[in-house]
């Protein structure tokens, strides 16, 4: 099954280049070019990775891993930069950024990241559904 | 007095950073789109003859694209290296609506970055300063930062140049300022001895104006 991402980047070349690459290499791509705009539509669609510009207009890369994070956790976030000091990288692994990547990036390394995340997703979700599943038999008297 | 001399090489070394750092992650972005064309003319080398194979028009696009963006890098190393080249001198004679024109040319992606708008209102006449042009690009930016940070409303900065061709001077007046921020003062706006330190060393005094949201650097005689 082809992998869900969410591209975001407040350059539109940008965005329009990587999704026709990343479309070829059988990914289904959605793009975004404000973390707000981002926001909105991981309400209404469901993703396998979001690979996103760490720093952009309004809301940046940080806030919005933060935001994003806390809405749903089992999202997988892949962040793309220009530069990323040391200090700025483990600041967003804690918060919960699945991976790094600086530009220009390689596709073929995101590709593999975005598998990466993907099937680190399907731990997630497949744990959440465990645990739900432990909860209804424990309250039901299993 | 040492101590003025360090705080202006931090304050300095400062701006230097961050300036550098602004250029190389546009740069940056702009060696991304680059990239991305050439990987793109790679793809499409590879895939087998049909309607997304490689037609000269596509090939063109895509040199255009190459092309436009490398234009872009050029010019954001062209004004990192003038940046450089402004302090050559200890001091230059310089048209002053010039260097606030190329320091907001210069921070334009940080300034849009906050959704401000700024525009520039040329004045009657040029006015002239022979000052450390370095350490006064430093200042206007100090002071565009200032007014982004109370900037309130649409974020508009209209910035103006004095009549008085005795006291040059530079106006940043805002849209709107945030409420709780109009009684603030200077120092609170500013926030750093070490901009105090550079505006000693530049000769330039600081006036509020609560009225019409706006303030001033202004130079006390024609330098």
């Amino acid at each position: 099954m082809s992998e869900k991402v969410l591209l975001v980047d407040d350059e539109k070349e940008f965005l329009e280049i990587m999704s026709e690459r990343m479309e070829a290499r059988g990914m289904q791509v959605t793009t975004a070019t404000t973390a707000s705009q981002a926001l909105s539509i991981i309400e209404e669609k469901s993703f396998d990775a979001i690979v996103m510009d760490f720093q952009m207009p309004g809301m940046d890369g940080m806030e919005a891993l933060k935001t994003i994070k806390s809405k749903k956790p089992e999202l997988q976030i892949i962040l793309l930069t220009g530069y990323a000091t040391v200090e700025k990288t483990v600041e967003a692994m804690k918060v919960g950024a699945t991976d790094f990547l600086e530009k220009p990036a390689d596709i073929e390394a995101l590709s593999e990241k975005i598998k990466k995340a993907k099937a680190e997703k399907m731990l997630i979700v497949e744990k959440q559904t465990e645990d739900k599943i432990k909860d209804i038999l424990q309250r039901h008297g299993g | 007095m040492a101590k003025n001399k360090d705080m202006l090489t931090d304050i300095g070394i400062q701006f230097f950073s961050q300036m550098s750092a602004s250029a190389t992650h546009e740069i940056k972005n702009a060696l991304a789109i680059i990239n991305e064309n050439a990987g793109l003319l790679g793809d499409l080398s590879m895939m087998p003859q049909n309607e997304h194979s490689l037609t000269p028009k596509r090939a063109n696009d895509i040199a255009q694209k190459v092309a436009k963006h490398v234009q872009r890098a050029d010019l954001v190393l062209k004004k990192l290296n003038w940046l450089s080249h402004s302090a050559d001198q200890v001091t230059q004679i310089e048209d002053l609506e010039e260097i606030v024109c190329f320091v907001l040319d210069l921070t334009s992606r940080l300034v849009e970055q906050q959704g401000v708008i700024i525009e520039v209102t040329p004045p009657e006449s040029p006015v002239i300063v022979d000052t450390n042009i370095f350490y006064l690009e430093n200042m206007i930016w100090k002071a565009i930062e200032a007014a982004c940070s109370v900037v309130a409303g649409e974020k508009k900065i209209i910035i103006s140049f004095g009549n008085d061709v005795t006291i040059p001077s530079i106006w940043f007046s805002m849209s709107t300022i945030k409420d709780d921020l109009k009684n603030n003062s200077m120092e609170d706006m500013f926030g750093s001895k070490e901009v105090f330190a550079l505006l000693a060393y530049l000769g330039i005094s600081i006036e509020k104006n609560i009225e019409n949201n706006s303030f001033g650097l202004l130079w006390p005689k024609r330098i």
